[in-house]
């Protein structure tokens, strides 16, 4: 399988503390593959330098085998790359589709030249996204604060599907989803992979990551120590990698 | 009803900013049994002139506040911009350069302020006072105990005309309202800026360009205060160094009673201008009344308590039963 985006040698320290070291990985068209590790780890740390979220103070990435620099969330969204980050999905003051289109709005034209935001459109669009998946939302309008977990991380989810995307990275996207909602995100993330779409997810789930993968990346301390074939490894195997490490 | 000017993120502020104009209503009917000078129309008028440049103001404060900002040197930049220009005009500029050299000064220094906030990651608190001290100090540089009066007509009017028996600083403040309105709910700009208020890193990874909002919207302060500034020194047909002195207060309050968050992420237009009339009908029935200004001044303070603590129950941040 050809790759899609290769890094290499990518290190990025907090201060004194190396939160990725070295690390050098490719992800292929279409596969999905999934990042292990302990809490701390460094994966958050890892897809934030992929989303251009975060630049890495050393390394290269290269895309399509062109070498390109992510220094910003438009950039990577450029380059075919969406991102669902940990704990930072929403934002609790906005109602639903702002929140679904922040960044990346419908607009139309007042008086012919005024461009104002179409949320007429947002609105009509916004259900639709959600209705692909199983949450029922009472009033669009109103911010998402109160709104539960799940319903939450739906629609942060859903954001992705706005983009055209070649690499959707997932961190711990199944976290607080109930079981029927976090069956429809399994379902759209093979749906994904049948569209030729890579899909990187972190996850502690490992039931989740055997049932999705096709190959494992296990990071321990900031380094990738290793990346199997899900087909040719076993649960106990990746618990083995994650706790101890190589040795 | 969504589409209405009061705040799309939550229908609860359409009915804040009813809640609020009844109390508006309420007040001035109480003020005016108390009193019957207040009621006649040349007062109500007044009132309204007289709110208009703190309308102007907090309407660009509503932007400040709903991006998780304050700024405090609102009135030390209403100083500094209308002796420059008041200066310049007097001694032979073109009036219109002079206005518009006003709003130039007005929009880069609010920029900057911006700059210092968003780049170099100052709290605003701490850069607007910088800010609010050095800019005071160069309008008194400029002007220190001088009186500059004398603009011409053409000028005055904007202050003292009216429009079918409408003052002209009322109908400019309305229509910067709706105009302030419309931007804060309808536009990429003004949801940009509640996004940055609501959650910077959140907004940042959406891919919203949160230093460049940051800088819009105190530019978009800078602005306000050129306006009100503009309406203030032609309407009284004078500026000098200390002019403004305090004006942030008054100006924050009114967006605060409007019921705009202090925390971010949200707020209503609509409320300011109602928050700024409150205050405006306030200090004139106080005045009527023979209150002396320093009480003024500790009324206005206990309102904006009252008010926050009313946010507050309505936000449900209270003690122990917090939310963001
Ligand atoms: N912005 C930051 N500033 C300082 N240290 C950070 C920052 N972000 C992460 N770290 C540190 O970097 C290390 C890696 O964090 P990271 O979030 O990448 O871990 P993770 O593998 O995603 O963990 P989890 O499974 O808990 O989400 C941790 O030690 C963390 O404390
Ligand atoms: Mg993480």
């Amino acid at each position: 399988m050809q790759s899609f985006i290769k890094v290499e040698n990518l290190t990025k320290s907090y201060g004194g503390l190396k939160a990725i070291e070295e690390i050098t990985l490719e992800i292929r068209k279409g596969e999905i593959l999934s990042l292990v590790g302990d809490n701390g780890a460094g994966k958050s740390t890892f897809v934030k330098t992929l989303a251009g979220a975060q630049l890495p103070d050393s390394g290269h990435i290269e895309i399509d085998g062109e070498a390109v620099r992510l220094e910003s969330p438009k950039k990577a969204e450029f380059y075919g790359i969406g991102c669902l980050h940990q704990g930072l999905g929403l934002i609790d003051t906005l109602n639903v589709p702002e929140n679904v289109f922040l960044g990346r709005e419908l607009q139309k034209k007042v008086l012919g030249i005024f461009p104002q935001l179409d949320y007429q459109k947002m609105r009509t669009e916004t259900r639709d996204l959600l209705n692909q998946f199983s949450i029922k939302l009472p009033k669009l309008n109103d911010a998402v604060v109160n709104l539960s977990g799940g319903q939450r991380q739906t629609i942060a989810i859903s954001r992705l599907l706005l983009q055209k995307v070649k690499l959707v990275i997932m961190d711990e996207p199944m976290a607080a989803l109930g079981v029927e909602e976090g069956s429809k995100v399994l379902n759209l993330i093979e749906k994904m992979r049948s569209e030729s779409v890579s899909v990187l997810i972190i996850s502690h789930n490992l039931e989740h990551v055997f049932k999705l993968s096709d190959r494992i990346a296990v990071m321990k301390n900031g380094k990738l120590i290793k990346v199997l074939e899900a087909q040719n490894t076993s649960r106990e195997e990746i618990v083995k990698l994650i706790t101890f490490g190589l040795s | 009803m969504s589409d209405s000017l009061i705040g799309n993120a939550d229908r609860k502020w359409l009915f804040q900013g009813l809640g609020l104009t009844i109390v508006v209503i309420i007040l001035a009917i109480l003020f005016s049994l108390i009193n019957p000078k207040f009621a006649t129309i040349t007062n109500l008028l007044n009132v309204l002139t007289q709110a208009s440049y703190y309308i102007i103001l907090a309407v660009g404060m509503t932007f400040v506040i709903a991006a998780a900002g304050i700024d405090l040197s609102v009135g030390s930049l209403l100083a500094l911009i209308t002796v420059v220009s008041f200066e310049l005009i007097k001694n032979g500029l073109d009036p219109i350069l002079g206005v518009l050299l006003m709003f130039l000064m007005g929009g880069t220094l609010g920029a900057f302020t911006g700059y210092l906030i968003s780049y170099i990651n100052i709290p605003p608190f701490i850069a607007t006072l910088g800010i609010m001290v050095s800019l005071r100090g160069l309008a008194l540089v400029h002007s220190a105990g001088k009186m500059h009066y004398g603009l011409p007509e053409s000028l005055t009017w904007i202050g003292q005309g009216d429009i079918i028996g409408i003052p002209v600083p009322v109908l400019i403040s309305l229509i910067f309202t709706l105009f302030g309105a419309w931007l804060f709910n309808k536009t990429k700009f003004g949801l940009h800026a509640r996004s940055v208020g609501g959650n910077r890193e959140a907004a940042r990874l959406a891919g919203v360009n949160v230093n460049l909002v940051e800088i819009l919207v105190y530019s978009f302060m800078g602005l306000s205060v050129a306006l009100g500034g503009l309406i203030m020194i032609t309407r009284i047909d004078s500026t000098q160094a200390t002019i403004g002195t305090s004006m942030e207060i008054h100006v924050i309050a009114a967006v605060i009673i409007g019921g705009t968050s202090l925390f971010g992420g949200k707020g209503t237009v609509y409320g300011t201008l109602m928050g700024a009339i409150l205050l405006s009908m306030m200090t004139n029935a106080l005045v009527i009344a023979g209150v002396d200004y320093f009480w003024q001044l500790f009324i206005m303070g206990i309102i904006v308590l009252i008010a926050v603590t009313i946010n507050n129950i309505r936000d449900k941040r209270f003690l122990f039963n917090s939310k963001p």
